[in-house]
């Protein structure tokens, strides 16, 4: 039997599969990875047993619970990344409207 | 004395008070440099008209930045003793000079302007006065350095300390950052009494209490990232 929840869960690995390998296609790489992370999406969704069998081999009671571990260490991983990169280009930013003031600077100061 | 003297004002929508600000150090001959922050009233095309260094940004980057900028202008323009000002007229230009004979009779790196190192301060809004007390113990955590006062936007420097000084924290938690700069370089630093004008525009236009939240987190991000 095949739950709403799946069906759902299976489009949502699919699009953003698919997304990505659009992104990224640039390498065999990325696509690889995406079809790994297809493929873990799929088992885990379609075989709920598996991800419990895993939760259990690490310590974990619930499959679900695994996941929803997993998830929060990934997305604050993901968020500290993403930081890091807005400062990045925050700076760069910086140093080219700097470069832009200095070079148009107007000095009055002897009018 | 042969010192050259540049005041670096930062300034973001100050049209009300700047040309006031700016006379008080135009009058005592000093270079002032004005770093228009891509202001969006007329502080600009007043700027245009005084006698100044006028320098803007196209984008709105934070005091921070245009700190960091003025002090690159001056350092090419050959300043010898560097001076900031915050254009909101909270500061008096006659604080300056006693503190530029500090730093030059004392042979001191960068002197940091005080509305607590004396008494004779008042008037200073008691729960600004208790957030600036917690931020200046929270410096000294973050940096080893105790200022009696945390966020002043007066002081005094000299080239050796421009050109160490590299403000990568483009908002307010740039005076920490300073400190940080302070320490690393080991630069002699220290401190002078001076008046801080409460005047309801001034309040109006400075920091808020709730602000300081924001200045914190970015202190702390910079300790992570930087």
């Amino acid at each position: 039997m095949i739950s709403i929840i799946q069906i759902l869960l299976a489009a949502g690995i699919l699009v953003i599969g698919l997304y990505s390998y659009r992104r990224l296609r640039s390498s065999y790489v990325d696509a690889f990875l995406i079809f790994l992370f297809m493929a873990t999406g799929f088992a885990f969704v379609f075989f709920p047993g598996l991800s419990n069998r895993v939760a259990h081999f690490l310590g974990v009671g619930r499959g679900a619970d695994m996941i929803f571990y997993i998830s929060i260490l990934f997305f604050a991983f993901l968020i500290m990344k993403l930081y890091a990169r807005t400062r990045r280009l925050e700076q760069i930013i910086t140093g080219l409207v700097r470069d832009e003031t200095l070079r148009k600077a107007n000095d009055n100061s002897i009018i | 004395m042969s010192e050259n003297i540049f005041i670096i004002v930062p300034a973001f929508n100050e049209a009300e008070v700047i040309e006031e600000t700016l006379a008080g150090l135009l009058q005592r001959g000093f270079q002032v440099v004005v770093i228009d922050d891509a202001s969006s009233d007329n502080t600009g095309s007043i700027l245009k008209s005084m006698p100044v260094h006028y320098l803007r940004h196209r984008i709105n980057l934070g005091q921070g930045a245009a700190l960091q900028t003025g002090i690159r202008y001056a350092l090419k323009k050959g300043a010898t003793i560097f001076v900031t000002f915050d254009a909101d007229g909270q500061h008096d230009a006659a604080d300056i000079q006693p503190m530029i004979d500090l730093l030059v009779n004392k042979q001191q790196d960068i002197i940091f302007g005080s509305r607590f190192a004396a008494a004779r301060q008042s008037g200073v809004p008691i729960l600004r006065k208790g957030v600036l007390h917690l931020a200046r113990y929270l410096n000294f955590l973050l940096t080893g350095i105790l200022l009696t006062d945390a966020h002043n936007g007066l002081r005094v420097f000299n080239r050796h300390t421009a050109e160490v000084i590299n403000i990568v924290e483009n908002g307010m938690a740039h005076a920490t950052e300073l400190l940080i700069t302070t320490r690393k370089y080991n630069l002699r630093y220290d401190e002078m009494p001076v008046t801080i004008r409460y005047t309801p525009y001034s309040k109006k236009k400075g920091q808020k209490i709730s602000h300081s939240f924001k200045v914190l987190q970015d202190i702390l991000l910079y300790k992570i990232f930087k």
